[in-house]
């Protein structure tokens, strides 16, 4: 299986504070990625930077490379190459934004601009993505509805929906459970299963049991720097470095 | 009784050693006094004025009123109708309103999406905070000293000399006025427009970017559009102070009441000229009838203030709901 996302020697900065320290990793295909840590250790900032949204703040700035697929992220050149990286990344927040509009308009929003098939072909596409979602059934006439209308947790599967619109190759998740009850939780979790089938998956989460229920492999960060990786089985039963030991056991 | 007594303890205690506790519910109670009879002189002040216009102007405003244009003299029979003055805000208005909207949303949106900390945004920000408080009147004056170049003058009317060879533009007209107006509302609305753009969800800017919007897109069909109310209510703003001002009218509209371009002033074919040609408004028309000017009329002056007064409540009202109606699009069904 190759490697879909990967990591040489990645530095972030906000200004003058490093947000992270030399970051290797290689996120395998078609898998779950974990990444773990208490706050403020810079897993989100390397999941934002594999899609290079941190380039909207302003004092954000890095070295090294990051890989997705054979595309040298901060490498690219051409118009419009960040808007078309995007497109092959899909991302799902924190809080589920999906935006005022209806929930069809929201899964149309992100093929409409770039894409010229007829209208039903489209339709069908978001038909199909929101039944992945687990949606279909449960909204019937309500996809016609406006999307703030729905629960946290069916706005979030939405969000995963439109995000799926695209076909990325790898899907970024921030902690994509944290507003939401258990079921919702379950509920994307199963979905997440589902979707790890077609598409690399790395999730940001602080949640160590949704980690270990359905991650792959995983990272824990610390101050800026990736303490341990591994096989997600092995690092919750065995954890090589204390620091690991410590946060797991909830001590940290 | 034990535990009242336990309970108590505390409060007797501060009561007790400390003697400004009793001075503290005193000035507790002159506060909330002072605001009480602060927001009384205030509230009955607006009332007052409010019903004195009424009282004073509901006799005159009658259809007639509306309708009919205004004579030369503005002696009490003789004084005719408002029809020129009222069409005069709302034209100078819709004209100053339409003239400022894309400068405005242009420059709103480069302030919150384009720029960085630097000292050319602060240039900008600096020069926008001037405007916003230069009296109107000085617009008035520098859009006279504009607008009267010859060079201007398919915006007013040619003033001629002894040969019939045009020396400069009168440089007063509703087009003119517009642009004045226009001048004078611009930091209103850019400052509130950006705050409204300011106000989109971060999540709605991300969630766009995450999804390979390019950054024209999203603002055009994220930013923007969820931010609908935020542009209507400067909009409001800025068409409110064009409603109210007197120093442009005075000098970049003209001093004539009535419209001395060619007749029907409301003729389609005539339109242009109309607008190329001096007139009044509301607040001009109430300055001249008023005893500060030549009329000397109160009555139909007060007639004038009720109708302006209606005016802006009416104007006030439908931006109030084309706003509503705006998020309630958003927010539910497109």
């Amino acid at each position: 299986m190759g490697s879909s996302v990967s990591m040489k020697s990645f530095n972030a900065y906000y200004a003058d504070k490093q947000a992270l320290k030399d970051v290797n990793l290689e996120i395998p295909q078609n898998s779950i990625y974990a990444f773990i840590g208490p706050s403020g250790c810079g897993k989100t900032t390397l999941l934002r930077s594999i899609n290079r949204l941190n380039d909207l703040i302003p004092s954000f700035s890095r070295t090294g490379t990051i890989a997705v697929g054979e595309h040298d992220v901060y490498g690219l050149r051409g118009r419009n190459a960040v808007s078309r990286l995007r497109r092959g990344i899909g991302m799902v927040f924190q809080q589920p934004n999906p935006l005022p509009m209806t929930v069809m308009q929201n899964l149309l929003l992100p093929v409409k601009e770039h894409y010229k098939d007829a209208n039903s072909t489209m339709e069908a596409l978001a038909a199909e993505n929101l039944r992945k979602a687990g949606l279909y059934e449960e909204l019937g006439d309500r996809v016609h509805k406006a999307a703030l209308l729905l629960s946290g947790g069916q706005q979030q599967r939405l969000c995963i929906a439109r995000a799926l619109m695209l076909d990325p190759e790898v899907m970024l998740f921030d902690e994509p459970c944290s507003a939401l009850d258990p079921i919702s939780t379950f509920k994307i979790e199963d979905l997440l299963m589902e979707i790890k089938k077609e598409h690399t998956i790395i999730i940001v989460t602080h949640n160590m049991e949704q980690a270990r229920r359905i991650a792959d492999h995983t990272a824990f960060f610390y101050q800026g720097e990736i303490v341990e990786w591994g096989a997600t089985r092995k690092m919750f039963m065995e954890p090589e470095q204390e620091l690991t030991q410590k946060y797991i056991r909830g001590v940290m | 009784m034990q535990t009242e007594t336990k309970t108590r303890v505390p409060e007797m205690h501060i009561g007790g050693r400390l003697t400004r506790h009793r001075s503290r519910a005193f000035s507790s109670r002159a506060g909330t006094a002072y605001c009480v009879v602060a927001l009384l002189m205030v509230v009955s002040v607006c009332l007052f004025i409010i019903v004195n216009v009424v009282s004073e102007g509901a006799g005159v405003v009658s259809m007639d009123f509306l309708l009919s244009p205004p004579n030369a003299s503005a002696m009490n029979a003789e004084a005719g109708g408002i029809i020129t003055p009222l069409f005069g805000t709302v034209a100078l208005t819709a004209l100053g309103t339409l003239v400022a909207f894309p400068f405005s949303l242009a420059t709103a949106i480069f302030l919150c999406f384009y720029t960085k900390k630097n000292w050319f945004t602060s240039a900008i920000r600096y020069s926008i905070d001037i405007l916003s408080g230069v009296p109107t009147v000085v617009i008035g004056l520098f859009s006279l000293a504009i607008f009267t170049n010859p060079a201007l003058v398919f915006l007013s009317t040619p003033v001629e000399n002894m040969d019939g060879v045009v020396v400069k533009a009168f440089g007063r007209s509703f087009l003119v006025a517009s642009i004045a107006m226009a001048i004078m509302v611009l930091p209103f609305i850019i400052k509130s427009m950006e705050e409204a753009l300011r106000s989109v969800p971060i999540p709605y800017i991300e969630g766009s970017y995450a999804l390979g919007a390019s950054k024209w897109r999203t603002i055009n069909k994220i930013a923007i559009k969820s931010s609908i109310p935020g542009l209507v209510t400067g909009v409001v703003l800025g068409m409110g102070r064009i409603v109210g001002d007197t120093a442009i009218v005075w000098l970049a509209l003209g001093g004539s009441i009535r419209m001395p371009g060619p007749r029907p002033w409301y003729w389609p074919p005539n339109w242009l000229a109309t607008l190329r040609n001096s007139g009044a408004t509301l607040t001009s028309y109430i300055y001249y009838t008023s005893p500060a000017g030549e009329g000397n009329n109160f009555t139909v002056a007060f007639g004038a203030s009720l109708v302006l007064m209606a005016l802006i409540i009416v104007l006030n009202a439908v931006t109030a709901l084309i706003g509503y109606l705006a998020g309630r699009n958003t927010r539910e069904e497109v």
